[in-house]
């Protein structure tokens, strides 16, 4: 049975593509906006520049102060934030329902008006703080920068997908205010752009106040392109070794996926959970609990829209265990499945635990219209929503054998292998 | 276009659960949350973590983690399956006040989610196997905790600030010495101590509209039934350590950043004073970029990637901690300025920031409280912590009729200046940096 979320839609005269889904249970709405860039964008000598836009979206604009972004909503009882990622970067706040024209209104004006408040003392100042944050969330951290192996390991050299959306220090560090106006014109334009009101709104007065504020924005984002066509699964398995002082042997094993949208990446991602995404998975019975060479297995599937998703599975080690041995554990789990196909009660399980979590994320008005952002922006069609569970539950066990048959074999598999420096667990002990 | 004026806010109350006793003792809170799919289950049951026999620190948190790991009805493999196919995720863990089970479940697998919840908690046989299994991926676990600065940061903080031998300065799920030394034997007896109906509450929210929740629960963990336990007495707050107030450097060779950790004991949610100024001084103290310590240290200096203060409370006792990392060369600076801060807070607040704070609490309540889940986590809390359920409605009127002088108060209380500080990083170069900027004697331990 579909799912019945209302859903109404309205793209402006400039390009702004307007959802609103009203939902009176509860006194708040949420605004969330989608602007169609992210780390995907960034060219060589510039990684990180997407995210380190995202900081300067707090510092002012035309009418805003530097911090009244914040210091305006939160005194609303707003809680807000904004995130950067591969495909997109989001803005987002839900607020009691008459603090709703407040928030359009700061939105506009830094989404029209953002270049009139930047200046060289607020990007430096907002560059540090994103060197702390790559120090803080990858650098200081044990296995910290392993995704960013997997995404060099699994995607091609020059690949949009290559490099991680954090960046890195040097280009961070060459980032120039020049580079900030440019960002925003290339990118940052209302046909570039969705807006989302989910909330305790009536789609007419949501459409009259979006209008009233964003109706007036120009500008068209001149470095959109079109996506890049599919990548094909790797012709060979990559190896990267890192020795470092961690507490145990993580292996990261990672795939080159079907794009976004597809069956065909839904029917991989199952094969996923089947094998390390739920407690009752292959490699968590088999190495967790009946081996006990790992402590822990897990897995995870990315969807991407250009031209190629991220499949991979994690597993843990355990101290006294052989890394090697585990692999080979791994590969032979992957060639079973694509042979045997999935039981019917992996098959159950997955596709119950995934219509728990849709239904759970889909609970809150601020993540569902996160999710109505993202597949109006990167889908064109926010009605996913309501269709993605019936989508779901027609995928076949043949279909995941063959998706674990055609991505997920191990001749395709990149593994990144952090190893526990011998030294390191001896100055551990000593 | 000019700036667009606010609407007040329509008045909000916390939703109020019905009340149902099962004949078996156990207390039954009810919350229908219409438009709320996936039901929210939690059970809590009292019982002071203080109650471990000596040297057996972690047999709480072990016992939880090894309710779902085989009941006699299912094998630990086939319960996970069973869990699996209903769509069902069970979490259990331990407080200071006792055991709490957490499931969310779809609609449609109510009846079922409930009867596992009744087996795990009335019926659990802890195989050895398994039992072997989850002390060993404890001993794994605790080596990550370590590896990690900021979980090091705060157990360090606990054994600093507590009184050595107080429940609290040891982790809740225990060290690799006491955890090395528990057996299955352990595992039952504890379970068998502190696990029963009497006492427990069971709290049920999301739409209930279609469902007879109350019908379930009786058939359900109405037959949960267990033999008497002993009284395990009140759970009392820790006692702080009398040479609480000196810093410790754990050493991290080569650390890019330093994890910074500045903390005292603090009240819990009953205090007698009262708790609405809490969340707010939390709120001004730590708690966005444009609060005291974030404006100066992340939008100012460019220091962290952000600093937080926060009240946190226990079942009985508390602490305010703040925490955060800076990069290694400012660790002296960042330490000075911060604790500068912490420091000068005691000279008060201002009508500005009462009002900021004050909003930011009172008015994203609705919000914070709006999905089944969160509703759910907060009245089981109310439940362990004895408090009453409309603690929520209440607090946020009194938080709304704060005072300047109020939140003065209360900090001053608080912050007594007697601070501990706990610093994650490359010891050579963080000693030297913060020596005569930090308060009392420096020492250094390994990580």
């Amino acid at each position: 049975m579909p799912l019945d979320y209302p859903i109404h839609e309205r793209t402006l005269p400039n390009g702004l593509r307007v959802v609103v889904s009203p939902d009176h249970t509860v006194p708040t709405a949420t605004v969330n906006i989608w602007v169609g860039v992210g780390s995907r964008h960034e060219e060589v000598g510039h990684t990180g520049f997407a995210h380190l836009f995202e900081h300067l979206m707090f510092q002012g604009s035309r009418q805003v102060g530097n911090g009244e972004h914040f210091a305006l909503l939160h005194a609303e009882g707003a809680r807000l934030n904004a995130t950067t990622w591969f495909d997109r970067t989001n803005y987002f706040e839900t607020v009691p329902t008459g603090a709703l024209e407040l928030a359009l209104w700061l939105e506009a004006d830094r989404h029209g008006h953002l270049l009139d408040a930047v200046t060289q003392e607020s990007l430096d100042t907002q560059r540090d703080v994103v060197k702390e944050e790559k120090r803080q969330r990858y650098d200081n951290q044990p296995y910290g920068n392993a995704l960013t192996d997997v995404y060099a390991a699994v995607f091609p050299e020059g690949h949009p997908y290559h490099h991680p959306t954090i960046g890195s220090m040097e280009d961070l560090d060459a980032a120039s205010l020049e580079d900030v106006h440019d960002f925003f014109r290339r990118f940052y334009a209302p046909d570039n752009t969705v807006l989302t009101v989910c909330g305790d709104v009536e789609p007419d007065e949501a459409f009259a106040l979006v209008e009233k504020h964003f109706g007036d924005l120009g500008g068209r984002a001149e470095g959109v392109r079109e996506v890049l066509p599919q990548v094909p699964p790797l012709d060979g398995p990559v190896r990267v070794e890192r020795r470092e002082a961690v507490p145990n042997d993580r292996l990261h094993v990672g795939f080159r996926l079907p794009v976004d949208g597809t069956d065909e990446l839904l029917a991989a991602s199952m094969a996923l959970d089947c094998l390390a995404g739920l407690a009752s998975s292959r490699l968590v019975r088999r190495l967790v609990r009946r081996e006990q060479t790992a402590v822990g297995a897990h897995a995870a599937a990315w969807g991407f829209v250009d031209g190629v998703s991220l499949g991979f599975v994690v597993v843990d080690v355990a101290p006294g265990a052989d890394a090697e041995a585990v692999e080979a554990a791994i590969c032979e789990e992957l060639v079973r499945l694509a042979s045997d196909g999935p039981t019917d009660a992996e098959l159950e399980a997955s596709i119950a635990q995934s219509e728990r979590s849709w239904l759970g994320a889909l609970a809150g008005q601020e993540e569902r219209a996160d999710l109505l952002s993202r597949y109006a922006l990167l889908r064109g069609d926010p009605h996913v929503v309501n269709t993605h569970l019936d989508r779901l539950r027609a995928v076949t066990a043949e279909g995941v054998a063959e998706a674990a048959g055609r991505w997920l074999a191990p001749e395709h598999r990149a593994v990144v292998a952090y190893l526990v420096r011998e030294d390191a667990r001896e100055e551990a002990v000593a | 276009m000019t700036r667009p004026t606010v609407a007040p806010p329509r008045p909000w109350a916390f939703p109020t659960p019905s009340e149902h006793v099962l004949p078996n003792g156990v207390r039954i809170l009810l919350h229908d949350v219409p438009g709320q799919y996936v039901l929210s289950l939690r059970v809590v049951v009292p019982a002071p973590l203080s109650a471990e026999p000596a040297g057996q620190e972690g047999v709480a948190s072990m016992t939880s983690r090894l309710l779902d790991e085989g009941t006699s009805e299912h094998g630990p493999e086939e319960l996970a399956e069973l869990m699996e196919r209903h769509g069902m995720v069970l979490g259990a863990g331990v407080s200071d006040g006792g055991l709490l089970v957490d499931v969310d479940v779809s609609q449609p697998h109510l009846a079922t989610a409930a009867d596992v919840v009744r087996a795990v908690l009335a019926d659990p046989v802890f195989p050895d196997a398994e039992v072997r299994r989850v002390l060993r991926s404890r001993l794994a676990e605790i080596e990550q905790e370590r590896a990690s600065a900021a979980v090091r940061a705060m157990r360090e903080t606990s054994r600093t600030l507590w009184r050595p031998g107080d429940r609290a300065a040891t982790p809740a799920a225990g060290t690799a010495e006491t955890v090395l030394g528990l057996t299955r034997e352990d595992v039952v007896a504890h379970h068998a101590r502190t696990v029963g109906p009497e006492g427990a509450t069971l709290v049920l929210a999301g739409d209930l509209a279609a469902v007879d929740a109350l019908g379930v629960l009786t058939d359900t963990l109405g037959a949960w039934t267990a033999a008497g336990r002993p009284d395990l007495g009140p759970v009392v707050a820790p006692v702080p350590a009398d040479d609480r107030a000196r810093t410790v450097v754990v050493h991290r060779p080569g650390a890019v950043q330093t994890e910074i950790v500045v903390a005292c004991p603090g009240p819990d949610r009953s205090t007698p004073h009262g708790w609405a100024p809490h969340p707010v001084l939390s709120f001004v103290v730590g708690g966005s970029p444009g609060a005291r310590l974030d404006a100066v240290l992340r939008e100012e200096k460019g220091y962290t990637y952000g600093i937080r203060s926060s009240f946190r409370p226990r079942v009985a006792g508390g602490s305010f901690v703040t925490s955060g990392s800076v990069r290694s060369e400012v660790t002296g600076d960042a330490v000075e300025i911060l604790l500068g801060i912490l420091d000068g807070a005691r000279d008060g607040f201002t009508p500005e920031e009462l009002r900021s704070g004050v909003d930011f609490v009172a008015k994203t309540a609705p919000g914070r409280y709006a999905t089944a889940d969160t509703v759910a986590d907060e009245t089981a809390a109310l439940a362990l912590e004895g408090l009453p359920a409309d603690f929520t409605t209440t607090n946020l009127a009194a938080v709304s009729a704060l005072t300047v002088d109020d939140l003065d108060e209360a900090y001053r209380r608080t912050a007594t200046g007697e601070w501990t500080v706990v610093l994650v990083g490359d010891a050579d170069q963080v000693v030297p940096a913060v020596e005569g900027r930090v308060p009392g004697p420096v020492s250094t331990v390994d990580v």
